[in-house]
């Protein structure tokens, strides 16, 4: 799971519906994977970017290129988009689990794919 | 404007405009036709584009156009093609001195190799000088007779002259031959149709494409393809994961698309864990929703719904909760057709960035289906809807693009045919129960063929058996054909 992935996820169990976002990455192992860098798609996730839990997130993983606010010019500063590339498209969960803020449900993470099913009681 | 003759592939002929008109929206090529001039019943087609590079543009990710060429003449004969084309004598010029080569091409008939170079010489007049390079032309001319499909017709109805402007990218349907693909399941969507469906949903650089239904992934490898970047999900984490060394995974490395197929999870997509954005987050969707035919639609939950726990279960033998158990798969329940198509479509709504495409297909009961039955939103206009017939059902590619934000409150639209007139039973869509009836399509076959064998032994004894198979054989052979023709 990419990093991008996960500031697009929150905790969805019936009835959590506030402080269940970002899942708190736990017990991570992590994966760099080079890729084509995409400026198209990183410009069109800007918006769509939950900036400031990104960071969060990636201070708990120990990774503290990004800037703490989101550079005004980012469409096109070059250097940051580059950054940026790099941890949330190059940057990969390959095990662990996320666990709600809220109601500390715990998705695991296995093979870098994330199990978001809800127990029965949850749904 | 100038004239261009396309060429279409003669199969899945429904979807040929769709993806030309997809074609043009994506290379943003204004390009007019006379939809009178169309039939599926012809491969050929007359358009309007403002340049030859605008009209080649169009064939870079073409999967149902084979070729364009800008067309110089049209006729009913040889001679009349020879006498207009004359008209135009100043498309000419430009092409004196280029290596040049003349190929007679035909559609639904055969010119013998020997007759062909008394045709070419017959456009001598051109004047073309360059040099007559067979094998790397600069440019190629077309002479083209039209017999039609009709195979009983043995002479052609109409010719066109042409330069050629390209081909399609038909290839790309061997790269991605399911037969050749490391990894894939019994409902893998075949290769000519996932790349349809990209071009359907105007997948490209910088966009994110969604299949909520991912299966074994040949939407995420297609639309990657042609640029995007993609994400899939689905109930069935087995599906994803594949068998020891192939899956989603290893087809993203045979394809060389590891970079852009993002990420794949599990979830059930009534229960999505995606983040609300404002705007929307997917730029298209596109997916084949389970239909159930071999692989039954899943949702979480209990059929029973008395039985499903509302607190968490105890696992006796391990002692602890049942969903913390590692191997926890959570109980599953029948998802019934129409429900999967009405909540894919609210999904859409909710999930779309304004312009974006939901791409999916409809399995429908051939003779009850309408086309109220496409559930509708208004915030959704309807693109296309092509359909892949497979006699008593058949299904259809709905291609719907999102036209407004969606203000939190409308709904799917409403009740559709002709309930509020009728006193009988209300009209079920074309897709409702799709799965059982499916199945008694064969079974009702089955059960008419026993009384009628029974009838005959009655009748005729052992010969009135072996005249009714006999006249049964008659009949499937009449059907092929019937369907050959129509092919």
């Amino acid at each position: 799971m990419r990093l991008i992935t996960h500031n697009m996820l929150q905790c969805h169990v019936r009835g959590c519906n506030a402080n269940n976002f970002p899942l708190e990455l736990q017990e991570v192992v992590l994966e760099q994977e080079e890729a084509e860098m995409n400026e198209d798609f990183l410009r069109n996730m800007l918006g769509k970017l939950e900036y400031d839990a990104l960071v969060a997130t990636c201070h708990k993983l120990d990774i503290n290129d990004l800037p703490v606010t989101l550079p005004e010019d980012a469409q096109y500063n070059e250097e940051f988009l580059q950054i940026l590339h790099r941890i949330i498209l190059e940057t990969h969960v390959k095990s662990g689990k996320m666990v709600c803020p809220n109601c500390n449900h715990t998705y695991s993470i296995r093979d870098g794919i994330p199990n978001m099913l809800l127990a029965e009681h949850e749904v | 404007m100038p004239r261009f003759l396309i060429q279409f592939a003669q199969q899945h002929e429904e979807f040929r405009l769709p993806e030309l008109e997809a074609l043009a929206t994506i290379e943003n090529v204004q390009m007019t036709y006379n939809p009178d001039e169309y039939s599926l019943a012809s491969p050929f087609l007359v358009v309007e584009v403002d340049s030859a590079e605008n009209a080649a543009s169009l064939l870079k990710r073409a999967i149902l156009v084979k070729t364009i060429i800008e067309l110089w003449g049209i006729g009913s004969s040889w001679d009349e093609l020879i006498e207009n084309v004359k008209k135009h004598p100043e498309n000419w010029p430009q092409y004196l001195d280029t290596t040049f080569k003349f190929s007679v091409v035909t559609f639904g008939g055969t010119i013998e190799m020997k007759d062909k170079p008394e045709i070419i010489n017959r456009f001598a007049f051109t004047g073309f000088m360059g040099k007559i390079d067979l094998k790397n032309p600069e440019e190629e001319f077309l002479l083209i007779a039209d017999y039609g499909i009709d195979p009983n017709v043995t002479v052609a109805h109409t010719f066109y002259m042409g330069r050629l402007i390209g081909q399609g990218k038909r290839d790309l349907i061997d790269k991605f031959n399911v037969k050749k693909r490391q990894y894939i399941g019994n409902t893998t969507m075949d290769a000519e149709l996932s790349l349809i469906m990209a071009n359907q949903a105007l997948c490209g650089p910088g966009k994110l494409v969604y299949d909520p239904f991912v299966g074994t992934g040949s939407f995420l490898v297609t639309c990657a393809h042609f640029g995007a970047m993609t994400m899939g999900s689905d109930i069935d984490g087995r599906q994803i994961r594949g068998k020891g060394k192939t899956s989603i995974r290893s087809n993203c490395e045979q394809y060389d698309l590891k970079g852009r197929v993002l990420d794949t999870l599990v979830f059930d997509v009534c229960h999505a864990p995606w983040r609300k954005i404002n705007g929307g987050i997917f730029d298209a969707i596109v997916t084949d929703p389970p239909y159930g035919v071999r692989a039954g639609a899943k949702t979480l939950g209990r059929k029973d719904p008395s039985k499903q726990a509302s607190e968490p279960r105890i696992a006796v033998e391990h002692g602890v909760f049942s969903h913390l158990l590692p191997d926890y798969i959570p109980p599953t329940k029948p998802y019934e057709m129409t429900e999967v198509v009405a909540d894919l479509l609210m999904f859409a709504v909710k999930t779309l960035v304004r312009g974006g495409r939901l791409v999916y297909w409809l399995p429908t009961v051939t003779e009850d289906y309408t086309i109220d039955d496409l559930p509708s939103h208004p915030c959704m206009e309807l693109i296309s809807n092509c359909e892949q017939a497979f006699g008593q059902w058949s299904r259809r590619l709905i291609t719907m693009e999102k036209v407004k934000e969606w203000d939190g409150e409308a709904t799917l639209g409403p009740p559709t045919g002709d309930m509020n007139k009728s006193t009988m039973a209300p009209k079920q869509q074309g897709h409702f129960g799709f799965r059982d009836r499916y199945f008694s399509f064969g079974v009702v076959d089955n059960a008419k063929r026993k009384k009628e064998l029974k009838d005959a032994f009655q009748k005729g004894g052992v010969e009135g058996v072996a005249a009714y198979m006999k006249q049964r054989e008659e009949e499937k052979k009449q059907q092929q054909q019937q369907q050959d023709q129509q092919e």
